[in-house]
This record gives structure tokens, sequence and C-alpha cells, in this order.
């Protein structure tokens, strides 16, 4: 009989993929009641070991304690049966599904082979009021945008009533408010000794909610199981990163918004509902547009891209209306490129290779006169960027598909690098980004300013927010309800931000 | 060394590879119990026609296969390529060039319709080409019941016997003369292959073409013109498959309506035998080819030893099964961590072989 | 009101119900009401159960991503294979009935297993199903006509006329009653669809997306193999070229009825109404007497015309599918604001 006491141990786990080690010997304890934060850069193997840990994905060798027992499960059917509940890092619903199907899917109530529609609607009903999501289990997922994806996600995860809930970056791409009942819950959950693993790349998070820390760096773990208390937020930066990380030095910034600029808006009313919308944003100057998961601004950037229709008011482009009916045409006529929030959906070719993902949006530029691609031309460029974004990889030709979540944000963003258009506009560009990879992005982002590009970048982050741009504009329910100039104060730009926002919305960007 | 044995082993899980294997086993073994299949005029030379017919066939469904789309309307774009062809044969006595150039752009209209249909319409593929092959199937003996008499058109145009029955052996430089059981016609097909091979391995449309193939919400997104690349490929594959159609025509001197009737299926079989993805996003020409060209020796195989047409389907269907279980069994043995792990991360539905390949 | 009225005219089945009715209505008066004759009706229904069902079968393997190539050709083998046992070594004709329905379970579960067990795509594996199975429909009977005289308890089901209507239509019909009820209410069903929609969601939900394969070519060879009876109870005979020309109308019923290529989705009432529409068109084709190529000419057109028109017709409201305005009803909480606006509620 081996130690009740954790409720699931993991002992000198390894998994190999080819040419990447992508666990050595990892160990882990969790215990009833606790919150434990897995901490580790984009790449360092979280998420196989939540994948091993549930059945989809086998150990090469290690063993896996579940209650005193060594277990190996099948299927992620098992895992559950075995008391273990999951939410993934990437969102997978079945979009012919309601909501509330998908809250049960593997777990569906049946009595006699037959499904109990009341139960099933009212057990999600049940989860999604624990969060607070006021949806109607019976909407079609189909529906959904993103960040209610991955509620749905979450519910799904609460819905089993599991002694173990592990949680793969829930928080990536939703808000600070779900994210703050996402906690309570978990805390609830812990109190009633439930075992919590919580996998995040925001620190601010971890530390505000977890007990105990396991760090891991390339495949193996750097530390154990350990107090979070015995780490400071630099600490645990060091570890993750191996080294003693730079500060990030933000830029004294005030670029000019005199002169003819780069992207306007001028009371741009589209199909999906956007009244009267203008901003601009000039040559060399970040501009955010912050507002809450649902205040159209994504469809905003699409709209600007031909995806949707302008119904009243232009766009103008250095000055002159622009007519923009693709994303050929934003790119190709008027320098405009968008890195899409939904990265799997939209921003990848995951079954292709990761120079192909790399180069899409310049192959034009690759080719010869006779239309054939310059490989020797496409593989610099290729590798360039792997280089730049720091992108691990084991080769340029390795599938995007496999690469870690973080890494394939990476790519999504460095194919609209390689366009290098003088309109960027970026939508969530750290979702799922590690510490240190953030701060290479940010400054990134400066340079691209500094070289006169015009960036707009959309965010539901306000602290990336106040890092970041010179201007936030903000957004709310599908109008521009106001715009201020950044100071870089995170208290002051806070307060001025609620004041342009609904007055019952103050929660949030205090929490 | 490991990138050594890991090349190794990529070739030796390349299924192309085990098809080329499986084709010279068969043909090792069908020869020595048949010595006539062997013989250069007899076997070998129709064989070689067939192989090249049917190669053309297959690259005219593979092309819509790479953005994962499917013709139905092979045969029907076949038959109508052909008897435009045909027609002007007849009726204007214009020379074999431009005779085969009516049939292509005859082929690539009524490919490009379904293409427009299917990308701005938003109709599914499958339905657009179904009724597409509908359609011609009552157009096209119409029309052949209007402008001949018995429903054939024998065409006597300078070239075309030539192009469409001589061997190499045909041809001499001096006293030498080529190998007695190769047409010329092979050539059209080898010529078609480069063309498309090179389209897909080299050329910027045809990595725009896969890329949307492999996902056309992030091609759209990527600045990839898709609706005008899903409308290249049909009309790639409405001119292949009409081209296929003359050269049926000319191998056998007379056009009629039933040109292309058996073409579906081979069309389907060749490409996905080789590799080729039905879901999108991976071409194989090589692959179509040796696809092609198994399915053609099994069946003059089985003809050989006097298997009857229904002991033949059952033979042909049940060896295909076998040669796709085997080469499908050694590959994921060979792969199956890697399998296993991409069937995971794989986000759509039948890509294992992205992997694999 | 009107926005309900609206839904209603964009519904699928309300449209195919629509072309239906108009067909009848056209019908009814080129013939001067011969159409609406008790023989005429009979005849319409006789000749609609079969492509139900297999419309339905080929429905099964499309709501797990699946094609079913070789609906003909199992059900074409399954009934020349029971007249064969009928005929030729006196099984009795109830037996020979079960067996074909049996044979087509089989058949089905076999495809279902090599697909599983192969990794090969269904649409490969159902094709060389069809030539081996349609090879030896061929080999059985060869070139004779086994006709129904052999097997007449069966065939006296065949000329059944309750309410004066076709047995064997009722038999579709409950087919298909059960079967919508079946993907509404049973688990096995429900996961099938789980695995046709999202076969990643589906195995990280425990789901097996292999149990939901053999299930679903297994239902489907299953309905062939009801197809196959159905043929002994209302065919004159059994011969080789049974199934031969089941292939293109069994994709044609649950395509235009709506069933999404792409898995996930079924639709039984839809394919129900579609099968009925091409049944029409074959009415028409005899009651004009038309030359069968320019029958073809002009289904295909007409199939290509109305699939591009509905499409372009119902595209507009799609793309309104996320307007912005929040449902009603939605409680005025910080979160309301937080969901997608235009998420019915
Ligand atoms: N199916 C696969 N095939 C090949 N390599 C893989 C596969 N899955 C993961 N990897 C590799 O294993 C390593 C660990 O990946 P993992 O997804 O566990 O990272 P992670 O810690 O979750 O990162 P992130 O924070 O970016 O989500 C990465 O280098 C990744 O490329
Ligand atoms: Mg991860």
């Amino acid at each position: 009989m081996t130690d009740t006491a954790y409720a699931l141990e993991v002992r000198g786990i390894t998994k190999t993929f080819p040419g990447v080690r992508a666990l050595d010997e990892v160990n882990l304890r969790l215990k009833p009641g606790e919150v434990h934060a897995l901490l580790g850069e984009n790449g360092a193997g979280k998420s196989t070991l939540i994948k091993i840990i549930t059945g989809i994905q086998p150990q090469d060798s290690g063993e896996l304690i579940v209650n005193g027992e060594a277990r190996s499960f099948r299927s992620a059917h098992e895992a559950t049966r075995a008391g273990i509940g999951v939410v993934h890092q990437e969102r997978n619903v079945i979009t012919d599904f309601t909501v509330a199907e998908n809250i049960v899917l593997g777990n569906t109530p049946v009595k006699g082979g037959r499904v109990q529609w009341r139960e099933v609607r009212e057990g999600a009903k049940r989860v999604l009021d624990l969060l607070d999501f006021p949806i109607d289990p019976a909407t079609p997922t189909s529906l959904l945008s993103p960040a209610q994806t991955q509620l749905v996600e979450i519910a799904r995860g609460l819905y089993t009533d599991s002694a173990v809930l592990l949680l793969d970056e829930p928080t990536a791409s939703i808000s600070e408010t779900e994210s703050k009942l996402l906690f309570d819950v978990v805390h609830r959950l812990s109190a009633q000794g439930r075992a919590i693993l919580f996998v995040s790349h925001k620190l601010e998070e971890v530390f505000a909610h977890c007990d105990t820390v396991t760090v891991f760096r390339d495949g193996r773990s750097v530390a154990e199981s350990e107090p979070l208390s015995n780490y400071s937020k630099d600490t645990i930066v060091d570890l993750l990163v191996g080294r003693t990380l730079a500060k990030l030095e933000v830029p004294d910034r005030s670029p000019s918004e005199r002169g003819t600029p780069a992207l306007e808006l001028r009371d741009v009313s589209t199909f999906s509902g956007h009244r009267d919308v203008s901003f601009a944003v000039h040559p060399g100057q970040i501009v955010g547009i912050y507002g809450l998961v649902g205040a159209g601004r994504s469809e905003l950037a699409k709209a600007i891209l031909g995806l949707d229709r302008i119904t009243e008011g232009e766009v103008l482009v250095n000055g002159s209306a622009a007519q923009i009916r693709s994303v050929g045409d934003a790119l190709g006529r008027y320098g405009i490129g968008y890195v899409t929030e939904d990265r799997k959906a939209e921003g990848l070719f995951l079954d292709q290779t990761v120079a192909r993902n790399l180069t899409v949006t310049v192959l034009k530029r690759l080719s010869n006169a006779f239309g054939f691609v310059r490989e020797r031309a496409a593989r610099a460029t290729a590798d360039e960027y792997i280089a730049s974004l720091d992108v691990k990889v084991s080769n340029r030709d390795q599938l995007v598909g496999q690469l870690s979540g973080g890494n394939q944000q990476k790519v999504s963003l460095g194919k609209w690098l390689a366009a290098n258009t003088d309109i960027l506009i970026i939508d969530e560009p750290t979702v799922g980004i590690d510490v240190r990879t953030k701060g290479a992005f940010y400054q990134l982002i400066w340079a691209l300013a500094e070289q006169g590009k015009a960036v707009l970048v959309i965010s539901s982050d306000l602290a990336e927010m106040v890092t970041l741009v010179d201007r936030i504009v903000v957004m709310q329910d599908f109008e521009v309800t106001g715009s201020v100039l950044n100071s870089h104060e995170y208290d002051e730009m806070s307060k001025s931000v609620i004041r342009l926002i609904h007055e019952e919305r103050i929660d949030v960007v205090e929490g | 060394m490991t990138s050594r044995s890991n090349r190794l082993t990529s070739v030796l899980s390349d299924n192309r590879v085990g098809l080329l294997l499986l084709i010279i086993v068969l043909v090792v073994l069908i020869g020595s119990l048949k010595p006539m299949f062997f013989s250069p005029a007899f076997v070998i030379g129709p064989m070689l026609t067939s192989i090249a017919i049917f190669t053309v066939v297959g690259l005219a469904q593979m092309v819509v296969l790479s953005v994962g789309q499917m013709n139905l309307a092979v045969g029907g774009m076949a038959a109508i390529g052909a008897m435009g062809s045909a027609i002007v044969f007849q009726a204007f006595d214009v020379p074999l060039i431009v005779g085969i150039a009516v049939g292509l752009v005859v082929g690539g209209a009524v490919g490009a319709l379904c293409g427009v249909l299917i990308a701005y319409a938003g109709v599914n593929s499958f339905v657009v080409t179904l009724a597409m092959s509908f359609a011609l199937l009552g157009l096209v003996p119409a029309v052949y019941s209007w402008v001949s008499t018995g429903n054939a058109i024998t065409v006597q145009t300078p070239g075309l016997a030539e192009l469409g029955r001589s061997k190499l052996s045909d041809l001499c430089i001096g006293d030498t003369c080529g190998p007695d059981g190769v047409p010329l016609i092979l050539f059209v097909a080898v010529a078609a292959m480069i063309v498309i091979g090179l389209l897909f391995s080299k050329a910027r449309i045809g990595r725009e073409i896969l890329l949307t193939g492999s996902s056309d919400r992030a091609a759209l997104l990527s600045a990839i013109p898709v609706p005008r690349r899903i409308i290249t490929v049909h009309t790639l594959s409405g001119m292949l498959a009409a081209l296929a159609g003359f050269m049926l025509g000319a191998s056998t001197g007379s056009f009629t309506p039933g040109i292309g009737q058996e073409f579906m299926l081979q069309s389907f079989l060749g490409p996905i035998l080789g590799g080729t993805l039905l879901a999108g996003g991976y071409v194989s020409v090589i692959g179509t080819f040796l696809g092609i060209t198994i399915t053609v020796v099994i069946r003059q195989g089985l003809l050989l030893f006097g298997v009857g047409i229904e002991g033949l389907n059952i033979l042909l269907g049940t060896i295909l099964l076998i040669a796709l279980s085997a080469d499908r069994i050694r590959s994921v043995a060979g792969a199956r961590s890697r399998l296993r792990a991409s069937r995971q991360q794989s986000p759509a539905k039948s890509k294992e072989e992205a992997v694999v390949s | 009101m009107s926005a309900r009225l609206a839904r209603l005219a964009r519904d699928q089945n309300t449209i195919l119900a629509a072309v239906i009715v108009a067909g009848v209505i056209v019908l009814t008066i080129s013939s001067s009401g011969g159409f609406l004759s008790p023989i005429s009706i009979e005849t319409f229904f006789q000749f609609l159960a079969i492509p139900i069902v297999i419309g339905l079968a080929q429905m099964a393997a499309l709501a797990v991503n699946q094609m079913n190539l070789a609906v003909g050709a199992i059900g074409g083998f399954a009934a020349c294979s029971a007249a064969v046992l009928i005929a030729d070594f006196g099984v009795p004709p109830w037996l020979g009935g079960i067996i074909a329905i049996l044979i087509g379970l089989a058949a089905g579960v076999l495809n279902g297993l090599i697909v599983v067990l192969t990794q090969i795509n269904g649409f490969i594996v159902t094709l060389a199903t069809m030539t081996i199975l349609s090879g030896a429909q061929y080999a059985i009977v060869g070139t004779r006509t086994i006709t129904s005289a052999n097997w007449p308890e069966i065939a006296a089901i065949g000329t059944a006329r309750p309410l004066g209507i076709p047995l064997i239509f009722w038999i579709a019909v409950g087919i298909a009653i059960l079967l919508s009820v079946a993907y509404r209410q049973t688990l096995f069903a429900r996961n099938m669809l789980a695995s046709g929609g999202n076969p990643l969601a589906a195995t990280l939900s425990g789901i097996s997306n292999n149990r939901s394969l053999v299930t679903a070519h297994g239902l489907s060879g299953l309905l062939c193999g009801v197809a196959a009876f159905l043929v002994l109870a209302s065919l004159p005979g059994a011969n080789k070229s049974i199934g031969e020309d089941w292939l293109l109308s069994s994709f044609a019923a649950p395509i235009i009825g709506g069933v999404s290529l792409t898995g996930g989705t079924v639709a039984v009432l839809g394919t129900v109404l579609a099968a009925t529409i091409v049944r029409l068109v074959d009415s028409a084709r005899a009651q004009f007497q038309l030359e069968p190529s320019w029958v073809n000419f002009v289904i295909g057109a007409v199939v290509l015309g109305t699939v591009a028109l509905d499409r372009v017709r119902t595209r507009r409201p799609a793309t309104r599918q996320r307007s912005r305005r929040p449902p009603p009803d939605a409680p005025p909480t910080a979160a309301a604001r937080a969901i997608d606006p235009g998420a019915p509620a």
C-alpha cells in the first residue's frame, strides 16, 4: 500500500515524441484540498502530462498513482470514472450539439439506454449557474464565441464532480470577471477536499489562488510540489526560464497623433451591429481596443477586413477611403494584416508544416516570375521567424498541430510578421504565451511601431494594455465609448477605463 | 546517423514504396504463371494505354481532392470534352491540336461552372458535381444523336490515329526503333503528370490550393483567394477529364457518349491508393499513377487467368482491400506512437495519413 | 408571429413539403386528376418505400462522417442470397427474409470493422466491398430472375394495402419514426453523432469513435438488409440488377434533406421528404413519357438550380446569427454582457 495522503501522484513519467523529449522523469504530488499550480514555459510539457494522466496518450515509462493505487487509463472515460475531471487546453466542442449536451458529453445521464434530457438540461444549468454564465443550455454551440466556448469547456470539467480536477490554461481566453467566478468555484471545491491542478501563464492568478507549485522546464521538474510561499514572482520566473530574466523595459513612447492616420474609421456601422465607430491609428502608434468579451472587438476587426458588411461610414487607409472586400484585398492593396484570436480555427493549417504556415502570407513575394515558389527563400523566411520568435520546434517541417499551444500562437503571429504590413491588427496577442515570450512579443510590437508601423491590438487583459499600447479605445456593446491616452499607470488607467465602461463593471477592472 | 535511419523509416513508411513493391511482386507473379502477360502487343501495350488514360482520370479527381472536394462528374466531363473535340473535327476539319484544345476548353468550362456554383453559391461539391453528372448524362447522348447518325463520331483527322494507337516501335530514327510495348499515348499522361506535379510541388498556386484544402477558413484569413482556387481546381479537373476522354476516343478511333462511363471509380481509386487525402491538403501524383497501375495490373492479370466478369470484381475488391490493409497496418505499426499522438492533435477527420506519410 | 413564419419559411422541411405539394398539384392537373386515382397513389407509395429506407441507410453512414457506397451492393446481394436460399435450398421464406436482413447487418458491421481495424477511409472500404458484393451477387444469380412465386408469404406483405396505402410504405415510415426517436433519445445514437461531429472532442470525453463507426456502418447495413427484404416483398423477382441504381438516390435523399456531409447531424424527416420528391420526378417521367436522357438533364439542372437558390436565400440570415442585441430575458448581471449577445435565449 502506498501513501494515500495524495489524491494523485505522478512518479518518474517520461514521454518522447519524435525529435523531442516532452517529459523526462517528472514527479508531481497532488493533495486533497489543495490548489496546485503547474507552471512552465511554452512546450515545457504541461499539457502532455495532463493528457497522460487522463489516458489520452500513453507514457513511455513511469507510474501514475491514484488514491494510493497504481493506475493507467486507456481512455478518457476510465479516467473520469476514477474521479479525474479535466478541462483541456484546446477547445473541442461538438458544434452540432447544444451547450447542455456538450457539457454532459461522455457522462450523459441515461436510463435504460435513453438519454434523460431533463437531467441533461438541469445538470448543465447547475454548472452554468456555478460559473454565473447566463446562457440557455439549449443554445447551439456553433453560435458561441471562443471565450464562451471556453466557458462551456470549463463547465464540462466541473460537471462530473470529480475528486481531482485538472485545469489546463482555463483562463487563457476569458476575461477577469469569468476567471474570478471560476476561482470562486475552485476554492469551494478545494474546501470540500477536492484536489485541483491548475496550469496558467498568468502569475498574478497563480499567486492569488494557488497553494503549491510544480515547475517544469524543458520536460524536467525543477520544482516539485513545493509550497508556493517559498517563492516570489521573480524567483518563480527565474526558475521557469532557467536564468535571471531581465526586467521588461517599457520604452518611453509618445508617438505623434498629428498628420494622416494610417488607419481611420469614421462613423462605421456594420451589418453585425456596430454603431458609429470612429478611431484612428497613426503610423508608429500602438492603439489598443479594450472591452469585455462580446463587446464586438473581433467583429470590428473582421469588418475592417471586409468579412462583414460596412453599412455606413468609411474606413480610410492613409487618408483615402478604402474598399476592402477580402483579406487578400486588405493585404495586397492596403497593407493590412490580421492575427486572429482563434488560432486553431482561423489562424493555422494544423496538418501542414511550420514552414508552410509561416510563409503563407508572403507566397507571392517568395515566388519567381513564373509563379514557382523559391524554396530556398521560403526556407530562409521560415527559419528567420522560428528564430526570432523562439518557436520550439524539432525542425521547420514539423506539423504545426504537434506544437504546444503557446508555440502555435507564435506561428500564428509569425506568419503576419513575415508579411511585414504597414498596418497590423493583432487580436489577443498573448493568449497562452509564457512570461518570457510575452515580454519578447511586447518588444517585437514596440519595434514594429518604431519602424513606423501602425498597430491595433485587441485584448481583454487590461494589464497588457497598460504595458503595451499608447492609446486605449474602449468598446462596449458594439460602440466605442471613449478613448484615453495611456499613462502606463495601472491604477490611473483602470479608473479612466472604468469611467468609460458601464458602472456595474467596476469589479472587473479592480479584480 | 539518426537522421539517416529516420530517412530510411520515412522511405519505408511511404506508401508509394509499398505500392511499387506490390506492383513488382504482382507483375513477377502473374508473369511467371502466365508468360503471355509479357506479350508487348497483346498485353503490355493495351495495359499501358489503359494506365495512361486512367492516370489522367485519376489526376482529374486528385486536383479536386486536394481542396477536400470531389468531382463525381469526371465521366460526364470526359464525355462532353471528347464530344467537343469530335464535333469540331467532324464539322470544321480542324487540325489535331485545335481539336484537343477545343475539348479541353469545353471540359474546363463545365468544370469552371461547377467551381463557381461551389465557391460562390456555397453548395457542397458532392451535390453540385452529382447533379452535373446527371445533367451531362442527359445532354451528351442528346447532342450525339442530334449531330451524328448512329450515336458515334468516327474521326479521321490526320495524326489522331498515330497519337492514339501507335507504339514507340513505329517511331524509328534510322534503324533503331522504340520498344514495341510502349504506346505513344503514354507520353500524354506523362506530360500531364509533370504539369500537375510541378503545379503542386513548386508553384505558388498549387501551394495555395493545398493550404485551402488544409483549412479553408484559415486560408481565407491568410489572404488566399479561396473561391478563385476552388474554381481553379474544378476547371483543371474538367480539363484533365476532357483530356482523358479524348485519349480514350483517340485510342479507339471513335467518339461515343459511352466515353467516361467507367471513369468514376477509377478516378477515386488511383489517388486514394496513392495516398491522396480525401480530406484535402495532401496529394501525390506518383502515388496516383502507381495506384492506377496496380488496379490495371490486377484486372489484366485476372483476365489472363480467365476469371469471368463477376469473379473479377470479387477478386479485385478483395485484393485492393488486402493490399490497402497490409500497407496501412505496416505503416501504423511503424509509426504507432506518432499516429497515436497525431490522432490527439490532428484537428480534421481522417488525417492520420498526414503524419504517417 | 411574423418571425415565426419567417423561421418556418426558412426551415428545410417546410420547403421540401412545399415542393412536394407543388409537384403533386402539377402532376394532378397535367394528368387531369389521374395522378390521384387509387391505383396511381398505390403505385406511388409502393415504389417510395425502398428509396426511403436506402436514403436512411446512407444517412446513418453520413452521420458519422462516412459514406456507404455499398448500399446497393449490400441490398442486392442480400436479396439475391435470400432468393437463392429460398428457391434452390428450400429454406422457408420467412427465414429467408430474416436472413436477408441479417446479411445486410453483417455486411455493414464488416465494413465498420474494416474501417476501424485498418484505418482506411470508409469511402475506399465501401467502394471495395461494393465491388466484391456486386460481383458476388452476379455469381449467385447469374442471368436468371428468381420470381417471387417462390416466397408467397413475403410477397403477401407487398400486396397488403391497409388504409389503401401499401404496407411496405407503412413499414418504411415506421422505420423512419423509430430512427428519429432513436437518434434523439438513445445514448448510442448520440455517441455516434458526437463522433461524427468532432471525433477529437468525442475521444476527449471518453466516447469510443471506433464503436461509433462500427455501429453506424452496422446500422447502415441493417437498413440495406431491410431494403432487401422490401425488394423481396414488393418486386416480381430478384436478379442481378437489384441495387444497381440505388447509390445515387441514396445520397440524393439525405443530402437534399439537409444532412451534413461532414457528419454530426441527421435529418430523418428531411430524408423522407426528399425521397418523396425524387419519387415525384420519377412519376413525372413516367407520366410525360420523356426521353430518359433529357429527363436526366432536367433533374440535374433543377437540383443544381434549387440548391444554389436555397443557398443564396439562406445565406443572409446565416451571417446575422451573431447580431448584437442581448436576449431580452437575460438577467442584467455583470456577466450577462460577457456572453455572446446574439445567442438565442
Ligand atoms: N503529438 C505530438 N507530436 C510531436 N510532438 C509533440 C506532440 N505533442 C506535443 N509535442 C511536443 O511536446 C512538447 C511539450 O508540449 P506540451 O503541449 O506538453 O507543452 P505545454 O507545456 O503544454 O506548452 P504550452 O504552455 O505552450 O501549452 C512540445 O515541444 C511539443 O512540440
Ligand atoms: Mg499546453
